[in-house]
C-alpha cells in the first residue's frame, strides 16, 4: 500500500506493508537518526513526533501515519543549527555515547512546545520512556530546565530552530 | 504479524461493521495498534482503523461522560471533564502509567478490546461504574463490568460513558510496581459515595493478580452503611486478603500479593480519611 506523510516539512510517500511499523519504514528510507533498540516501546530510542505529540515509531503501524506529519530529531536542528534544546544537552554533559539522545531530544521538544516552564517532575514525567544507560538521568533534567530558560529569556515560547 | 495484506480505513461505524462482518475472524479493529504488533495474531489478515470515524473525543452529556474509543490516555488526561469526574482519579493515572511515547497511542478502546491482565485503565474504569456503548449494526449499551466478562466478537466499542451519578463519588486507584512505568503486581481501584461520614455505596476492583480485572461486590458491600473510620478499614483490611483471588506468578506469590491487597486498603483508609496509618 502506498502513504503519504509529510516528515521534517516535506512531503514523502513510500510503499509500506500494512504491518510494517514507522521504525521500519523510516529507517529503510534513510531516516537513520531515528534509532532502533527495544522494539517494544520500553526504551524510548526510536521516539518521534506524529503530529507534534511523541511516539514509539517501533509499535506504530506506518499505515496508520497515513496522512500525518512527522517530526524527527533531525527536523529540530542538526549539527549546523542546533535548536536551543540539543546545545543545552551538549553544554550539560547529557551526552556520551548518544544512541538514545534522538529520542530524547524528540520527547523534551514535545514537552516544551506547550510548556516552557516546567517543573522537575513534569520534566521527568514528559521523558520517562527515554532510557538513558550512560549519562544518567540528572544532566538530562538539568539539560531541558536550562533548555526551558533559554526559551523563556528569548520570549519565543516555541521551539524552533536557531 | 506477515500475514497482514490490508489496512483498511473505516471511513464511518457502519462501513467498519460491515468489513469486519464479512471477514469475520481474519479481521481486527485498530485501536492504538500497540498490542496488533506485540502480540501478533495469525489469523488476522485484515487492520480496520478506526480513526476516521470521528471516535476521539469527551463530551458531558446529561447522562454522564461520554469517551469517544479512540481517545488516548493523554487525552484523558487533558480532559477538563475527567480531571473534575470523581475526584480526577482517571484523569490523573492516565497521564502516569505507562510511558510518554506511547500514551498517545493507547487509546481506552483499545485497552477494554484487549483487555490484557496487566491493564490500570479497565480496573478503574470498572470501579468508576462504566458503561460501554457498542455497535454492531445498532447501538446498545452495557456494564463495561458486564463486557469484560462476557466479550461481544465483532461488535464496535463506540464510547464509554461515565455515569454522571458517580461524578460527585471518591475515585482512587493504588498499584504496587517495581517501577513506575512498570506493569502492576497488583492493582486495585474504587469508588466511593459518601453521605456525610458514612459510606453509601462502594465498587472496589482488583486485578494485575494475575488475572482480569474483577469487582467483588460482597467485599464492597461490607463498607455500606459503615463509618469513615480506622475501624471500619481496618476490619476490610483484615478480610480482603482472604477474600481476593490472587496467585502466584513470575512477579509475585500469592502470599506476597495477600500482602499487597492489605496494603491496598490500608491506602484507600489514607485516602478517604486523610489520616496516614
Amino acid at each position: 500500500m502506498t502513504i503519504k506523510i509529510v516528515i521534517n516539512s516535506v512531503q514523502r510517500t513510500f510503499d509500506v506493508q500494512p504491518d510494517e511499523v514507522l521504525l521500519d519504514v523510516l529507517r529503510r528510507e534513510g531516516y537513520l537518526e531515528v534509532k532502533g533498540s527495544c522494539h517494544a516501546g520500553d526504551c524510548g530510542a526510536c521516539t518521534i513526533l506524529l503530529d507534534g505529540r511523541p511516539v514509539a515509531s517501533c509499535l506504530t503501524l506506518a499505515a496508520k501515519a497515513d496522512g500525518h506529519s512527522l517530526t524527527t530529531v533531525r527536523g529540530i536542528g542538526d549539527q549546523a543549527h542546533p535548536n536551543v534544546i540539543q546545545d543545552a544537552f551538549v553544554k550539560n554533559g547529557a551526552v556520551q555515547c548518544g544512541y538514545c539522545i534522538p529520542g530524547a531530544i524528540v520527547s523534551a521538544k514535545a514537552l516544551l512546545d506547550e510548556n516552557i516552564n516546567p517543573t522537575e517532575d513534569e520534566i521527568r514525567l514528559a521523558m520517562d520512556s527515554n532510557y538513558c544507560r550512560c549519562t544518567g538521568y540528572e544532566q538530562q533534567l538539568e539539560a531541558v530546565l536550562s533548555a526551558a530558560e533559554q526559551l523563556r529569556e528569548d520570549g519565543t515560547g516555541k521551539v524552533s530552530k536557531k | 504479524m506477515g500475514r497482514i495484506h490490508e489496512y483498511y480505513h473505516a471511513t464511518c461505524l457502519e462501513d467498519a461493521f460491515a468489513k469486519a462482518r464479512e471477514l469475520g475472524s481474519a479481521a481486527a479493529y485498530v485501536g492504538g495498534g500497540i498490542e496488533l504488533v506485540l502480540r501478533r495474531n495469525a489469523e488476522v489478515t485484515t487492520l480496520i482503523d478506526l480513526s476516521q470515524c470521528g471516535l476521539d473525543y469527551v463530551k458531558a452529556t446529561p447522562t454522564g461522560i461520554e469517551i469517544g474509543s479512540q481517545t488516548t490516555l493523554t487525552n484523558l488526561s487533558r480532559s477538563s471533564d475527567l480531571q473534575q469526574f470523581a475526584g480526577g482519579s482517571l484523569a490523573y493515572w492516565a497521564g502516569r502509567i505507562a510511558h510518554n511515547n506511547v500514551r498517545d497511542m493507547i487509546t481506552i478502546g483499545g485497552v477494554i478490546g484487549r483487555n490484557q491482565p496487566w491493564n490500570d485503565v479497565v480496573p478503574h474504569l470498572v470501579a468508576l461504574g462504566a458503561q460501554v456503548l457498542l455497535y454492531d449494526g445498532a447501538e446498545r449499551s452495557m456494564l463495561l463490568a458486564d463486557y469484560i466478562e462476557a466479550k461481544q466478537a465483532g461488535a464496535i466499542i463506540k464510547s464509554v460513558l461515565l455515569p454522571s451519578e458517580n461524578a460527585g463519588a471518591s475515585g482512587f486507584m493504588w498499584r504496587f510496581t517495581r517501577t513506575e512505568q512498570d506493569i502492576s503486581t497488583l492493582h486495585f481501584s474504587s469508588l466511593i459515595h459518601t453521605d456525610g461520614e458514612t459510606v453509601s455505596s462502594a465498587n472496589l476492583v482488583f486485578a494485575g493478580r494475575p488475572g482480569h480485572a474483577a469487582l467483588y461486590p460482597q467485599l464492597s458491600q461490607e463498607l455500606v452503611g459503615k463509618a469513615l473510620s480506622h475501624t471500619t478499614f481496618a476490619k476490610l483490611a483484615e478480610r480482603a486478603p482472604a477474600v481476593v483471588e490472587v496467585g502466584s506468578d513470575l512477579r509475585a506469590t500469592e502470599e506476597y500479593r495477600r500482602e499487597l491487597v492489605h496494603a491496598a486498603i490500608v491506602y484507600l483508609e489514607e485516602h478517604m480519611t486523610g489520616v496516614t496509618q
